[in-house]
């Protein structure tokens, strides 16, 4: 590194760099006379990328074409910088964004959270980590379509004889690729197979016995709710990787607004009025 | 704007695709219909005992986020995003707009490039590791330079390296550190029994002939952390993949499978009868390919791979978000004799010749369909899709703008092409890493374009229709036949297969048009043919004349893009028995079960962004799922 340093080629490219610059500066708002040089390196560079794409070289006109329309773009490309067009583009904007808020990421993740900050957090937000309650239950499926017109009576029919006979289920019903029993499962889970209109209609059943008809996205159904547990909220001890998990979320978003609130404090921003509706005055 | 065009376009030509292939050993592991028999003794309890799968797992297998290379360059939302939305927690698009999943996902593998892994979040954070290499200080710098010009070059260059022979930024260190930084984070979001996340990774080998495959881990960090990610800077050649998987098994004791996606895009090289350096295939290179690529990936945003219409004449229904054209990158025209070697209806098929000749079956895979999203968002529901890339998520232009640029504008592929596909579906006993890999290894999965819908198909030589009348038909499916994947034992004498099949609706989905199931043999010649039948449907339709079924009809309001379920049928379940069965020819059975039409993504972005399309942008959809294939063999 040191010999690095003292190197004169590295003093010069310095210098060469500092002079590009400051000429770069004036050029940017004065651009008299410019210069672009195709250097044999760019002419590789392009006549690479055509072989890349087509699998073989340039030929000496395609590659005419392509300095051509280098210099061409070069031309523009530093024409729009001067005239600022980089300024409202959406790309650049984009990219520059995410890496302040990289930075920003980098410094909330460097330090891990402390147990009593995780079970602040937890007493905070409760339900995001409580177990949600479950249900378990047994059903049997009436096809409406086997049982038209009336499939809701064919249903009501089969009540007895399941609050009979235990071993009735087994057998009773119509054909169907859902479940016959569920064990202790979660609304959400339940309303993956069955829908949310079947979930609704359980939720208020009486355990231990055959009840029902309840309508699911597929048709009627019986069902006997055969347990039921409350949601709980675990002891941080037993689920601290999900709750150290959600904290840092929830830091990583809280260190970005605050840096973006000290950024913010650094500017005067004006807005000009919008109408009631929500879309600009004319 | 057209800067924006350029980078995007750009941008997707690297970005990838996949479709595949086989698997290999004889006999499968875990549930068989054997070991499965044995639990289910007659108990007073008809619950008790039952050991196999009973629901369905739903996810992706192919998610890309800002970690890839290609994505990293447009896309701002990283792993642990695509993790919280998977799992049906809000996030925000690249784009700035809210999203989240109707319902989560069982299971995701966030399958970033392989290649300079990581190299985009860490570049852009300035990490010491990448900036201490020449093209990383230089790609910094430029990216951090402001100046225009200087930053999109760059990411030109960068998305262009990406198939090149040597990785612009060599960093074993940072390519190791973001590795093991995403292996932490799977582990973090893995939830057994509410949600896998499995890790993996894709390896992107010749970009404009998409020989793609995700490779997926069994194992956890502690294992996925004894290797890097193998790329196409190690090697372009299939066969070296397998052996870095043979490799990492041997000293691991663990295990890794590979899934190929995009035979579509792939110009005739995805399923061929030759090697990879075009010597003939031999009968070691065979098992080694169907040993470690099990599965295929035959649907995606990229197009569907099942069936072409001109190789399948006689299937109404052959061909669906079909995508020929050209390869990947719209550098070589597609030729009609390249289609057999894209397509994995047709590569079953071949897989059957090529077992004649070398005793082995390359091509003896399932189905999985997955989204091969770039935006870190897995959506494949019609009215939710975010789109191929963060350069084309919704707004209202998205469906003219192009998304994969080729050199010539005839072979440009444009937002309404994209479909919004797929899903991969496991039959597996839980929702465990250990126990979705397994299901996957045995190929008890199917592929949908993005429904939901449960399907269930079970071979054996003794079901009869009594068995599609039972309470729980996959208890007589498990008992007497074989799962989705499996192979038909020896067939006693005088008997023919039977097929005990089954459907169920989307709990919010649409209703179902019709169950098929394809076949596909090898007759004495030598010569494969295939045939679809019609044999379960809705509404009580009557066939016509040569067998046609009447279409099942049409519901759908496309300006308000809503459909009715006053047709098609919310559960299918029928027996089959084939009518043509020769014991002497080798034949394989796939379940296809398709949907009533639906509205299009493209109809829910007309409506949502008051837009017209112009009238060759397709409004309505027959959503469909595909079934792993049961074989025959004499």
């Amino acid at each position: 590194m040191q010999r690095f340093v003292r190197e004169p080629l590295v003093h010069f490219l310095l210098l060469a760099l500092l002079v590009f610059g400051a000429y770069g500066l004036v050029s940017r708002r004065e651009p008299a006379t410019a210069t672009i040089d195709v250097t044999q390196a760019k002419i590789e560079q392009l006549a690479g990328l055509f072989a890349k794409t087509w699998q073989r070289p340039p030929t000496a006109q395609e590659l005419k074409g392509l300095i051509d329309d280098y210099v061409k773009e070069d031309i523009y490309v530093r024409e729009a910088l001067r005239l600022g067009l980089d300024t409202d583009d959406e790309v650049i904007r984009k990219r520059l964004r995410m890496k302040m808020e990289f930075v920003s990421d980098a410094e909330a993740e460097a330090t891990p959270p402390t147990d009593i900050q995780l079970q602040a957090y937890m007493d905070a937000h409760p339900e995001a980590f409580r177990k949600p309650p479950q249900i378990a239950f047994e059903q049997v499926y009436i096809n409406p379509d086997k049982h038209s017109p009336d499939a809701s009576a064919a249903a009501t029919a089969l009540l007895e004889p399941l609050r009979k006979d235990a071993s009735y289920a087994a057998t009773a019903g119509d054909p169907s690729l859902l479940p016959p029993s569920l064990p202790l499962t979660d609304q959400q889970g339940i309303a993956q197979i069955f829908g949310d209109d079947f979930v609704a209609a359980i939720i208020t059943l009486a355990p231990g016995e055959w009840e029902g008809p309840v309508s699911s996205a597929v048709g009627l159904h019986l069902v006997k709710v055969t347990d039921r547990a409350p949601g709980i909220l675990p002891a941080l001890g037993d689920i601290r990787p999900a709750v150290e998990r959600e904290w840092m979320n929830d830091h990583r978003n809280a260190v970005e607004q605050q840096r973006f609130d000290d950024l913010l404090k650094r500017y005067k921003v004006t807005v000009e009025p919008i109408s009631a509706d929500g879309s600009p005055p004319p | 704007m057209k800067y924006t065009f350029m980078l995007t376009t750009a941008l997707a030509s690297c970005v990838c695709a996949h479709i595949a292939f086989a698997q290999g050993t004889e006999n499968d592991e875990g549930i068989t219909a054997a070991n499965v028999a044995a639990v289910i003794k007659p108990e007073y309890s008809p619950y008790a005992g039952r050991s196999y799968p009973t629901r369905p797992l739903f996810g992706d297998t192919h998610l890309h986020t800002a970690v890839s290379v290609d994505a990293g360059t447009l896309n701002r939302v990283g792993q642990e995003d695509a993790y919280r939305f998977a799992r049906g927690e809000e996030v925000l698009s690249t784009g700035g707009l809210r999203a989240k999943l109707a319902r989560p996902l069982d299971f995701l593998v966030i399958s970033d490039h392989a290649e300079m892994y990581g190299l985009m979040p860490q570049l852009l954070a300035g990490d010491p590791e990448i900036l201490s290499t020449e093209k990383g200080r230089q790609w910094y710098a430029s990216l951090t330079s402001g100046n225009f010009d200087t930053i999109f070059a760059t990411a030109m260059e960068i998305v262009g390296s990406l198939s090149g022979d040597v990785p612009p930024i060599k960093s074993e260190k940072a390519v190791r550190n973001a590795w093991q930084a995403y292996t932490a984070l799977a582990d973090k979001y893995n939830e057994p029994g509410r949600f896998t996340a499995m890790i993996g990774f894709e390896w992107t080998a010749i970009g404009g002939y998409n020989l793609h495959r995700n490779v997926l881990f069994r194992g956890d960090a502690s294992v996925a952390d004894q290797t890097v990610p193998f790329s196409q800077f190690d090697s372009k050649n299939p066969e070296d993949l397998w052996s870095y998987m043979a490799e990492f098994e041997t000293r691991t004791g663990s295990e890794v499978l590979a899934i190929p996606h995009n035979g579509n895009l792939s110009n005739g090289r995805m399923f061929t009868v030759e090697t990879f350096h075009g010597k003939p295939l031999t009968r070691e290179l065979a098992a080694k390919r169907i040993q470690y690529e099990p599965l295929v990936e035959v649907t995606q945003i990229k197009g569907d791979g099942e069936s072409h219409p001109y190789l399948s004449p006689n299937d109404e229904f052959a061909g669906y978000e079909t995508w020929d054209r050209s390869n990947l990158n719209g550098t070589e025209i597609k030729t009609k004799d390249m289609l057999k070697y894209e397509y994995a209806r047709e590569a079953l098929k071949t897989g059957l010749k090529l077992e004649a000749s070398l005793g082995v079956n390359p091509y003896k895979f399932g189905f999985v369909g997955s989204t091969d999203s770039h935006t870190s968002l897995s959506t494949s529901e019609e009215d939710n899709f975010f789109g191929k890339h963060s350069g084309v998520e919704p707004e209202p232009h998205r469906w003219e703008h192009v998304v994969i640029q080729a050199p010539n504008p005839e072979f440009n592929i444009y937002g309404w092409q994209q479909a919004a596909s797929g899903l991969a579906v496991v039959w597996a006993t839980e929702n465990t890493r250990e126990a979705i890999f397994d299901a996957m290894k045995r190929k008890e999965t199917y592929a949908t374009t993005g429904t939901r819908m449960t399907v269930r198909f079970f071979g054996g030589y003794d079901f009869t229709s009594e068995d599609a009348d039972t309470r729980m038909p996959a208890t007589a499916g498990y008992q007497k036949g074989v799962p989705m994947g499996g192979d038909l034992p020896k067939v006693p004498a005088g008997k023919a297969p039977t097929f005990l099949v089954a459907a169920m609706k989307d709990p919010i989905g649409a209703n179902l048009d019709r169950i098929q199931i394809v076949k596909g043999w090898r007759d004495a010649g030598g010569e494969t043919h295939e045939k679809v039948y019609d044999v379960t449907w809705s509404d009580g339709r009557v066939q016509g004349a040569g067998g046609k079924l009447p279409a099942v009809g049409n519901t759908v309001d496309v300006a308000r893009a809503t459909w009715k379920n006053t047709i098609g049928d919310p559960e299918l379940i029928t027996v089959w028995s084939d009518p043509e069965f020769d014991p002497k020819q080798a034949a394989f059975y796939y379940a296809k079960v398709i949907e009533i039409p639906t509205p299009r993504w493209t109809a829910y972005d007309a409506l949502r962004f008051n837009i017209k399309m112009t009238d060759n942008v397709p409004m309505t959809t027959q959503e469909r799922a595909y079934t792993s294939p049961i074989w025959y063999t004499p």
